[in-house]
């Protein structure tokens, strides 16, 4: 065994998703960039209280990223994640308010509901073999349409007050200086599992390999289609957790926050980051940066009092100017690549 | 039995029953369903939304997809009642300037895709984004109100049942159904969005044919904008934000094919007809509006899940 | 028109295509281009009709230099190909497709009148039989190839290119195809044929270029001053070395896989074999008698109709790889290495240890990259699979070291029962006899394998016993004595029998 181990020590640790690397690595250098523009600009940029309203969003940015992530991990797209999400958060609602039940209750009421609908998405992909844009744009409209039907719009705003509370909580982390929203430990804590299940688990390595390559998968004894249905299942769960979040940053449930409102979030994250469209490979890492790229601009944005108007066209070129950046820096990859094989 | 089997198996031949049978439940339920003003009503929110589906259906040919349809038809339609609300002019100008908005900005989408080969979806994703961003920071979403009383009287008039607005989606109707059946570029485009190796193979030049499907998109989803400016008498900042599910739902319900390579001029006309009729029964019914993108989803699901079928009965799957 | 290729030299990540390959093409001659599956001829024939760029080198049209950046370009040079892959367009009807490069117009629009005459003009030169009014996506596969054909046809290209057009054709088209060729060389166009055929090769060509490994083992040289037996040499190379397996006695163990009268949703009948333990059977037919098919359906990718199948005694029912491997420990090693055997954007100990990840797995369901290294990497040893380190993505190996890393998966997952699918197509011979010979030593381990390839030599090499497949049906199996002449015969004889009573 000593020559095995001789011949592990002499490689890479383990394999890293070098396009993903380099994309958060130049992620890391904008956002820095942006930081010291606006807190330059405007000092209150780095005010304890801005700094936590950033994180609260941030959070659930993140989370709403997430969500989607993990349905392109399978070489498909999730345009349901706000219907979802807001499916499940007036559900928190009636479930609190209409029905009185205690807020841990709802909350696992909520996220079920997520799990399902995301598993009615999934399904429905993989039986009719129907690509998951046409199901799940179909989908969010069945969502969030029955939503609509059931609540007539109606936003619950006698939520029990723990919840609110909870969402304005601040967490002095070393410092009152820099506050910390419990929420954005959740989403944190959300992003370490998903590392650890995309990185080390049998399923996550399953995911990744179905969404690579799912007929290759497949021939080597992947339950391609269960993947893609515990996909989906993820995906819906990841969108109520963001939907509970929402809940808990506004202390009510109001109907008209996510629905088409999620779906540039929702990929601004993960593309950002470096995760391919085509499936298979996919950056945690990435897709946070991405979402604290997003937030940072809006908040920025925000603070310079340029207003909410302009904000689109600031996010839609911040997306061009990455994959372009991102396209560019492969093809150069690329050819240095083939420059070195062929000398 | 095998004229009825190949009936059965054409594409709009399920869309025209429901519709038949549709218009029939409504008439006898809602005693005013059939009267000339409702006919109207209906023709009218038929006119924008046939266009809309069109704008898709031509980057479907293709295989590609148009996320900023109704993004880029917001722009336009702010830019065309701003034209002539604060520059005054006249709408025989005004038009050909609206359309060719919608052309470039069909071409930057087009171009953006063909040059960087990243995904259509992202592309158009992000472009919709800053096409939206424009309109608002341009309107501060504050519609243009003023808008030349010829226009609105042209959104109003009608003969019989028929309003004037018509005229326009007729007409690219049948423009349409030419170039897809008949001309040499309208061809090369499906046989791209068919099979693009072999057509790149077939020296059908890549570029040339994606972009002008992206051009397309854009100069109807401008037509698209410019009629609902006509129909709502304003130009609101708002129009084309809910075009994104329509968009998709007419030519998939009428039987495109969403690899590409494949699209129905008549199937799509049937599916607007369909949806036109979903949303009149809703509001005759007086249930919510809501209904109507619940249905609309449902439609769509029905629909894949036919065309699903029909492959695999036909074989071809 | 005449077109000279000088010194082209084209790479792919991870494959040297073409080195330093020249060719001449005379107008008015039938030029045959032999060679291996990978020897380069494909890559050429893209070269020629502007689909690649070559990195290095030059085309020459009537001693000018030219390039083509598009097709298209290649095209308007009067440059006509049949490529190997599918170039239709499925929704598109016969005749639009045979003209789709030049559609008729009149009044701006498209005259289906013309298409439609016009096709039949070219179709008919090869087969009466096909409907241009007809959608390609209902025709049959040798159908669409005659439709290729007419179609590089109606080019009236003055340099036509013809990458296997046989392959999927009957014999009777193919006379016509050689009627017509002869017809279109005397007219002065020059055409390159590539066929893997000898016999066809030397029916029809006046010289002949040989490729090896992306180089020149022959160039330009008269058929007429050429061999059987050199022609063979030249491609498969001087070194060649015959692998030896070890002779095992057959039919003693007892039997692990067992098909009894299987039919099939795929059209097969009547279906039946006994593969035993540690023994190779080898599943012989031509392209399109339906071997692939059902090697498809053992692992749940077609339906059984009928009849039954048996693993280990016991009937099943599989609905899956998944079950496959989970449940019968069996394997498959696909033909299509890149759509199924691999995933090339993973790393090689991820492709080896997709197999194994439920064993690897710990106590949460995780999987240590390292343990997962320690299992990969005696596999990686063993098959000397040439790989910077085993974290290399696999898309940058070689075919050969491709094809090893897809059999490791099968060997680390330890499968009993492993189906092979065409093992070296596209591999240099070099690690062909080193696979031939793997492949014998997994057997001898006692692993039962089910070869399926249409290689005659690695059939007769490899196999114990061969089942001759044709039409859907097993038409005949065939003692292996390992002899060339003698089994080859005794397997074609089979399929002409079929053949005969069929006509």
């Amino acid at each position: 065994m000593t020559t095995t181990d001789d011949a592990l020590d002499a490689m890479p640790k383990r394999g890293i998703n070098f396009a993903a690397m380099s994309s958060a690595l130049s992620l890391v250098v904008i956002i820095v960039v942006f930081w010291a523009f606006f807190s330059w600009r405007q000092p209150g940029f780095l005010s304890s209280f801005n700094l936590l309203t950033l994180g609260r969003a941030l959070a659930i940015d993140i989370v709403i990223g997430f969500a989607q992530m993990v349905v392109l991990a399978t070489g498909g797209m999730n345009l349901a994640v706000g219907a979802i999400g807001v499916c499940t958060v007036m559900t928190s609602g009636y479930l609190m308010q209409t029905l009185g039940l205690p807020i841990p209750v709802a909350i696992l009421g909520a996220l079920a509901l997520g799990a399902a609908l995301g598993w009615l998405n999934g399904f429905a992909i993989v039986r009719t073999g129907v690509n998951s844009f046409v199901i799940t744009l179909a989908s969010a409209n069945l969502f969030s349409g029955a939503m609509l039907i059931l609540t007539k719009a109606v936003p619950l705003n006698g939520l029990p007050p723990e919840i609110g509370a909870f969402g304005k909580m601040r967490i002095n982390l070393f410092t009152p200086a820099l506050p910390v929203s419990p929420l954005l430990i959740i989403a944190i804590v959300i992003g370490i599992v998903l590392f650890i299940l995309y990185r080390y688990s049998v399923l996550g390595r399953r995911i990744l390999a179905a969404g690579a390559n799912p007929r290759a998968a497949a021939m080597s004894g992947v339950p391609v289609d269960r993947v893609i249905v515990i996909s989906h299942v993820l995906s819906g769960l990841l969108a109520a957790a963001a939907g509970m979040m929402l809940v808990a940053r506004l202390g009510a449930a109001m109907p008209s926050v996510a629905g088409e409102d999620w779906l540039l979030p929702s990929f601004l994250g993960p593309v950002l980051g470096g995760t391919l469209l085509s499936g298979g490979a996919i950056s945690v890492v990435g897709t946070m940066l991405g979402a604290l790229l997003v937030t940072t601009i809006r908040s920025g944005l925000l603070v310079l009092q340029i207003g909410n108007f302009w904000l689109q066209l600031f996010l839609g070129l911040i997306l061009l100017v990455a994959v372009l950046a991102d396209r560019y820096r492969g093809i150069f990859a690329e050819r240095r690549r083939l420059r070195r094989a062929a000398a | 039995m095998n004229q009825l089997r190949r009936l059965v198996l054409v594409e709009w031949s399920g869309l025209a029953v429901a519709i038949v049978i549709g218009a029939a439940i409504l008439s006898m339920l809602a005693p005013n369903f059939l009267t000339e003003f409702n006919i109207y009503v209906m023709l009218r929110s038929f006119c924008v939304a046939l266009l809309v589906g069109f704008a898709q259906m031509v980057t479907l040919g293709v295989g590609q997809m148009n996320i900023a349809v109704g993004a880029l038809g917001g722009l336009v339609a702010i830019a065309f009642g701003g034209m002539m609300e604060v520059y005054g002019l006249p709408i025989l100008a005004a038009v050909p300037v609206a359309l060719l908005i919608g052309a470039a900005g069909g071409l930057i989408n087009g171009l953006l895709t063909v040059r960087t080969g990243i995904n259509g979806f992202i592309i158009t994703l992000a472009t919709a984004s800053a096409f939206t961003g424009i309109n608002l920071g341009i309107t501060e979403s504050i519609p243009f109100y003023k808008m030349p009383p010829a226009l609105v009287a042209f959104g109003e008039q009608r003969i019989g049942a028929f309003p004037y607005l018509l005229i326009a989606p007729v007409i690219v109707a049948a423009l349409l159904g030419l170039f897809f059946a008949r001309t040499v570029p309208g061809r090369q485009l499906l046989a791209y969005g068919g099979n693009a190796q072999a057509a790149e193979l077939s020296g059908i030049p890549r570029e040339r044919t994606i972009v002008m499907a992206h051009v397309l998109s854009g100069l109807l989803a401008a037509a698209a904008a410019i009629l609902a400016v006509a129909q709502l008498g304003s130009a609101q900042p708002s129009i084309g934000s809910d075009w994104l599910l329509l968009s998709f739902a007419a030519p998939i319900i009428g039987g495109a094919a969403l690899t590409g390579g494949h699209v129905s001029v008549l199937g799509t006309l049937f599916a607007v007809i369909l949806i036109a009729l979903i949303e009149n029964g809703m509001v005759l019914a007086k249930v919510d509006p809501y209904w109507v993108q619940f249905l609309l989803g449902a439609l769509i699901l029905a629909a894949v899940w036919l065309n699903r079928w029909r492959a695999v009965r036909t074989g071809t799957a | 028109m005449d077109l000279a290729i000088e010194n082209v030299s084209k790479s792919f990540p991870g494959v040297r295509a073409l080195d330093g390959v020249s060719l001449n093409l005379k107008g008015g001659e039938i030029h045959a281009l032999m060679g291996e599956n990978g020897a380069g001829k494909s890559t050429l024939i893209k070269i020629i009709t502007g689909v690649h760029r070559p990195d290095s080198g030059r085309v020459l049209l009537d001693g000018k230099p030219v390039e083509f950046p598009t097709p298209r370009a290649a095209l308007a040079a009067g440059i006509g190909a049949v490529h190997q892959e599918r170039n239709l367009i499925p929704r598109f009807s016969v005749g639009e497709n045979i003209m789709l490069e030049r559609l008729p117009v009149k009044g701006g629009l498209v005259d289906y009148e013309a298409v439609h005459r016009e096709a039949r003009r070219f179709l008919d030169m090869l087969d009466r039989g096909i409907d241009t009014r007809v959608e390609v996506r209902t025709l049959s596969v040798a159908q669409m190839q005659i439709v290729e054909i007419a179609k590089a046809l109606s080019l009236e290209a003055r340099v036509l290119l013809l990458d296997e057009p046989t392959a999927s054709i009957t014999e009777h088209e193919t006379a016509a195809l050689f009627t017509l060729l002869r017809k279109l060389k005397s007219e002065g166009v020059a055409i390159v044929f590539v066929s893997h055929k000898l016999e066809e090769v030397f029916a029809i060509a006046d010289r002949v270029t040989v490729l090896r490994d992306g180089r020149i083992a022959a160039a330009n040289e008269p058929m007429s001053e050429m061999t059987r037996q050199r022609l063979v040499t030249l491609m498969v190379g001087r070194e060649e070395r015959v692998a030896q397996i070890r002779a095992r006695p057959s039919g003693a163990s007892e039997v692990v896989l067992e098909a009894r009268g299987l039919a099939t949703s795929f059209g097969h009948r009547d279906v039946s074999f006994e593969l035993h333990r540690g023994e190779i059977l080898g599943l012989y037919g031509l392209v399109g008698a339906g071997r692939s098919e059902l090697a498809r359906t053992l692992f749940g990718g077609g339906e059984i109709t009928g009849g039954e199948l048996r693993v280990n005694g016991r009937p099943v029912r599989i609905a899956s790889m998944h079950e496959a491997l989970g449940r019968y420990r069996m394997g498959y090693i696909s033909e299509d290495r890149k759509q199924e055997g691999l995933i090339l954007m993973h790393s090689v100990r991820e492709n080896i240890a997709i197999t194994i990840w439920r064993k690897l797995a710990g106590a949460l369901g995780l999987v240590a990259p390292r343990s997962e290294a320690r299992a990969v990497m005696p596999f990686v040893k063993r098959l000397e699979v040439r790989t910077p380190s085993i974290n290399q993505t696999v898309g940058n190996l070689s075919g050969g070291n491709q094809q090893k890393v897809s059999i490791a998966k099968w060997l680390a997952a330890e499968a009993q029962i492993l189906v092979i699918d065409e093992p070296t197509v596209g591999i240099d011979i070099k690690t062909k006899t080193y696979i031939h010979e793997l492949i014998g030593e997994i057997a001898a381990e006692g692993v039962s394998v089910l070869l399926i390839s249409s290689d005659m030599p690695e059939m007769i090499t490899l196999a114990d016993r061969i089942l001759v497949m044709h039409g859907f049906r097993i038409v005949g199996e065939v003692e292996n004595d390992h002899r060339y002449e003698t089994t080859s015969k005794a397997i074609m004889s089979r399929i002409h029998r079929v053949e005969e009573t069929a006509a």
